[in-house]
């Protein structure tokens, strides 16, 4: 029951951007959150929901959760279950591409169509402030010295952390596979081991622990980003002479099997939603990066990832060569 | 003392009648919500929080700890009225409050548990208010091989809940570390006891696994009973409320209970299930009632239940002071407490003490809530007992899967809840303890990775658990808990036999 | 749980030296899981650099298990298992079935509302009830205000099938 003008209106834009928004109106998807609700995962699809329906791009969007072993559980229904459906999308993550390799699953992220990369988050090595290391020098030193006595302390094994510990490992020429990696479950318990002295650094998500570095009860040795972020006092890896460059990324795929037309209108509906204002609202709200990726350039960083994680984790033997 | 008069200023606040009434209604979804199986206090406060951004900031936030105080309330009804609890840590509140549900004292089960969840929350949070820099200290300091010896003086405690045959308990208990071993391996991301089914990679859900053997096991075997005597279901027996015995028996409960609750639940790791299990073990030890336990005795449901909501304030020590959520409830909480502009961290204490104190205010108030809303409907939900046997255990049932249904909808999540329903029915027929099955898959899977964690770090060397001052005493703790029975147990055979 | 046998771990003579096959099945159970659980931590890499490898509790709890096999061995020979009343099999095997069909229906898409009514019904004939359209009608009408309260309150979807499109 949408009213005449707006009709008219609707088609006049369509004619104008040729992007149709109009028929984008007629949307109704289903996405497809890999994790039991309540998580990151489930935020980011329940995020686009609100967005895509609040910015009119979507009729109705519709969130399912299928949880299970770090996504590995919902990325094999969803490309059994939803191969050539245009109305479907997937929530996923840096930690499904570990998560896959390790779980040796048969579905891996080859066979899903790669729609955008949506947010990022950008990691942190961090150390108690009355440590000896300053600089991100003197922890490759100390790793180099003696690498079984540095302890990492971080998120699940074959993580974003995990996987990060590796790099820097590999990076400063040391034996990768030696690193002293201890997970936790989560991020209050590393942060204890961490400032209780357990542990020699600790690895995580930058927002997770910017408020212990800013009471300057934790020091940062240095973050991941390419350059160093606006407002955040910490210098790179990069610019310490380390050449580590990594980010916890979110992103959202559709099924094997569409069509190119297909794959456009979900690209196109996913494109408007992040020039949203809602999406942007919602990203200030949840203090998520926006990190947007999308079309070939997106693709192609899947499948470097996918690469370079499955080589890290070959590396420290968790996923068997 | 500015912490009193910043306490005041957000009490004024709190209870503009506006404002009281944004509590109510936070208490009220809170518990419609919080009482469906398969959604825990996480989920509710996830599923509700969009509900409180249309209210101003002050409103907003009362009502977020009101729907907070109601989901961890719902989880505990259902696991009194029908067996079902809707997370771990109920888990001891069904062990002795259904009990009493089924003897028709459902009444003042379900009021020690209000009045007990209230009396714990009020101590905690003013424990949260006035401590909470200080405990957060001590909290920190706490390294693995700490928890490690923690878990070591739960599971001594565990024996509390064997019956008769220590051989059997065991079985049951190992059965439960078998049950932990299922899935992915926290420290090297290895796959144990999986089979290659990727639903299994997680892990036995505790809830999948309480509700089977609880839920469905009882109703299998009460069904195969039924040749034998009707079981009579009566709502109520003698007085619908507590009557001055249970008062008696329960307020040093409720005390105790927090004592375990607020401490742990402050440590990062700590969690609410093991303050649950010390409360329910210390009650079965110190009550004067013993024959009691196992047949539903007060002190079993009120010590648990105070634990419980006194480990919930816990969990804010580290989330306010630090900004870690320590568990999935904390992590929902967190999120909202962003919404109203309140970063929590270490500089929140300083910096908004005015929001501070504004949520522990709402928190005060969201507790008085709770109990003006729930009491009054203790008498409502006794009669649910009254509907007849057949649909009384159909509707159980139906409400079981559901839980699981709505979490994981999964033929193999749904095939391990018959498969561990059957476990329970036998696991009834043959005689063997149910609860320290539940108890062995929550606490083996902690102590393995907190042991593990602590020799990683100290590159193998056990002497580490030994050098930490608290992990020593506390092993100490453990090592007495073990003995004392049987030296005493020998006394009193020697002291019979000189008779 | 309340049956009482005090004579478990006392010395003295057992009550009855009847050889129980439930309890001698109990105990081959409990050795096959402990076998199960050896071949299983055979079986993982041992990449673990520092400290204890994830096979190590496998055999600790396989060990126990062991023990524990021998244990209830012992007192299933001296016919110490608690005294049990008989067990009337068919409302037991009705309600499994209930749930088998349950999850055959999820399974194959047949949707919330029609698996749990099954249940129910199931469960309720279990339990002696004979009316079975009526309590398939209270069935119906339950699990549908139960699917409308999570799919449009919580929007949280529970499995659909061809009788929740209709909603």
């Amino acid at each position: 029951m949408i009213p005449f003008q707006t009709r008219l209106f609707g088609a006049v834009v369509a004619l104008a951007l040729a992007a149709s928004p109009a028929l984008a109106q007629q949307l109704e998807l289903k996405i497809m959150a890999p994790a039991a609700p309540g998580g990151g995962w489930d935020q980011t699809a329940r995020s686009m929901q609100q967005a895509l329906v609040a910015a009119k791009i979507a009729r109705s969007v519709q969130v399912t959760n299928v949880a299970g072993a770090g996504g590995s559980v919902g990325i094999a229904q969803f490309v059994n279950g939803a191969k050539g459906d245009g109305n479907q999308m997937m929530v996923n993550g840096f930690v499904m591409v570990g998560a896959l390799a390790m779980n040796k699953s048969p579905v891996t992220l080859d066979q899903v169509t790669p729609i955008a990369r949506l947010t990022e988050e950008i990691q942190v090595i961090v150390v108690p402030a009355n440590s000896p290391l300053k600089t991100a020098q003197d922890l490759a030193n100390a790793v180099k010295a003696d690498i079984a006595k540095v302890t990492f302390a971080g998120g699940s094994a074959g993580g974003v952390d995990h996987v990060m510990a590796a790099l820097f490992a590999g990076t400063i020429g040391a034996d990768a596979k030696k690193i002293n990696y201890i997970p936790f479950s989560g991020g209050g318990e590393s942060l204890a081991a961490i400032l209780g002295g357990k542990v020699t650094a600790g690895i995580s998500g930058l927002s997770e622990y910017e408020g212990q570095i800013k009471s300057g009860k934790l020091r940062a040795l240095g973050v991941t980003s390419e350059k160093r972020i606006a407002g955040v006092d910490i210098p790179t890896f990069k610019e310490q002479g380390i050449d580590l460059v990594i980010a916890n990324w979110r992103s959202v795929v559709a099924p094997p099997g569409i069509t190119a037309e297909q794959r456009k209108v979900l690209s196109n509906a996913v494109e408007s939603m992040v020039k949203s204002d809602a999406w942007k609202e919602i990203l200030k709200q949840k203090g998520w990066e926006d990190a947007y990726l999308g079309g070939d350039a997106f693709a192609d960083f899947l499948k470097k990832e996918t690469t370079r994680v499955t080589d890290v984790l070959k590396s420290v033997g968790l996923v068997k060569s | 003392m500015e912490s009193f008069a910043a306490l005041a200023h957000g009490m004024a606040v709190a209870v503009q009648p506006m404002n009281l009434l944004y509590a109510l209604i936070g208490v009220f979804l809170g518990t419609a919500v919080g009482v469906l199986p398969g959604i825990g206090p996480a989920l509710t406060v996830a599923l509700l929080l969009p509900v409180t951004y249309k209210l101003d900031p002050g409103g907003s936030l009362i009502m977020f700890a009101g729907i907070y105080y109601g989901g961890m309330y719902g989880g505990s009804t259902t696991a009194i009225l029908i067996n079902t609890p809707g997370e771990s840590a109920s888990m001891a509140t069904a062990l002795e409050g259904n009990k009493m549900a089924k003897a028709g004292r459902g009444g003042p089960a379900l009021a020690t548990a209000a009045i007990g969840s209230f009396v714990a929350g009020t101590i905690a949070t003013i424990g949260l208010a006035f401590l909470a820099p200080w405990l957060v200290d001590f909290a920190v300091r706490f390294g693995p091989e700490d928890y490690f010896a923690l878990m070591c003086v739960a599971f001594v405690t565990v024996s509390a809940t064997f019956g008769d045959s220590p051989i059997r308990g065991l079985t049951s208990l190992f059965i439960g570390l078998t049950l932990g071993l299922i899935g992915i391996d926290k420290l090297t991301g290895q796959a144990r006891l999986a089979f290659g089914i990727p639903e299994l990679l997680d892990g036995v859900e505790v809830t999948t696994l309480a509700v089977g053997l609880f839920a469905v096991g009882e109703a299998l075997y009460v069904a195969s009973r039924r040749h034998h005597a009707e079981e009579q279901i009566e709502p109520v027996r003698g007085s619908l409320w507590m009557t001055m015995q249970d008062w008696k028996r329960s307020w040093k409960a409720w005390l105790r209970g927090t004592m375990f609750g607020f401490p742990i639940g402050a440590l990062p790791a700590g969690g609410a299930e093991i303050p649950t299990f010390l409360s329910y073990s210390t009650e079965k030890r110190l009550t004067k009632h013993p024959e009691e336990f196992g047949k539903g005795a007060i002190e079993g449901v009120a010590g648990p239940e105070a634990a419980n909501n006194a480990s919930a304030a816990g969990t804010l020590v580290p989330l306010l002071t630090l900004g870690l959520p320590t568990s999935a409830t904390a992590a929902m909480m967190l999120a909202g407490f962003q919404q109203y502009g309140l970063n929590p961290g270490p500089l929140l204490f300083a910096e908004r003490p005015d929001l501070v104190w504004g949520l522990i205010a709402s928190l005060f108030i969201a507790n008085v809530m709770l109990l003006v809303l729930n009491l009054p409907l203790v008498g409502l939900w006794v009669r649910l007992l009254a509907i007849p046997q057949p649909w009384l255990y159909a509707g159980i049932l139906v409400f079981a899967t559901m839980g699981t249904i709505a979490a994981k909808p999964s033929v193999v999540e749904l095939s391990m809840l018959a498969g561990f329903g059957l476990l329970g029915f036998l696991m009834r027929r043959f005689d063997f303890p149910i609860a320290p099955v539940v108890v062995g898959l929550i606490l083996g899977p902690i102590a393995e990775s907190q042991l593990r964690r602590a020799l990683a770090i100290s590159l193998g060397d056990p002497i580490v658990l030994l050098q930490s001052p608290m992990s020593a005493t506390l092993l100490a703790i453990a090592l007495i808990a073990l003995v004392a029975p049987f030296v005493l147990k020998g006394l009193d055979r020697f002291k019979a036999s000189e008779d | 749980m309340t049956a009482d046998n005090a004579s478990n771990d006392a010395p003295q003579a057992p009550p009855s030296r009847r050889i129980d096959p439930a309890g001698l099945v109990i105990a081959a159970a409990l050795a096959v899981l402990a076998a199960v659980l050896v071949w299983d931590a055979s079986r993982l890499p041992t990449t673990t650099m520092y400290g204890m490898g994830p096979e190590a509790m496998p055999i600790v709890v396989a060990v126990g298990l062991g023990l524990l096999a021998i244990g209830n061995l012992i007192d299933a020979l001296r016919g110490n298992l608690p005294p049990r009343e008989s067990a009337d099999p068919k409302p037991v095997l009705l309600i499994l079935g209930g749930l088998a069909l349950l999850i055959a229906i999820i399974g194959f898409g047949g949707g919330f509302i029609l698996a749990t009514s099954v249940l129910f019904v199931a469960t309720s004939a279990a339990f002696g009830r004979r009316a079975i359209l009526t309590d398939l009608v209270i069935a119906l009408v339950m699990s549908t205000l139960i699917y409308l309260a999570f799919d449009r309150l919580l929007t949280l979807s529970l499995p659909a099938g061809p009788l929740e499109r209709l909603l």
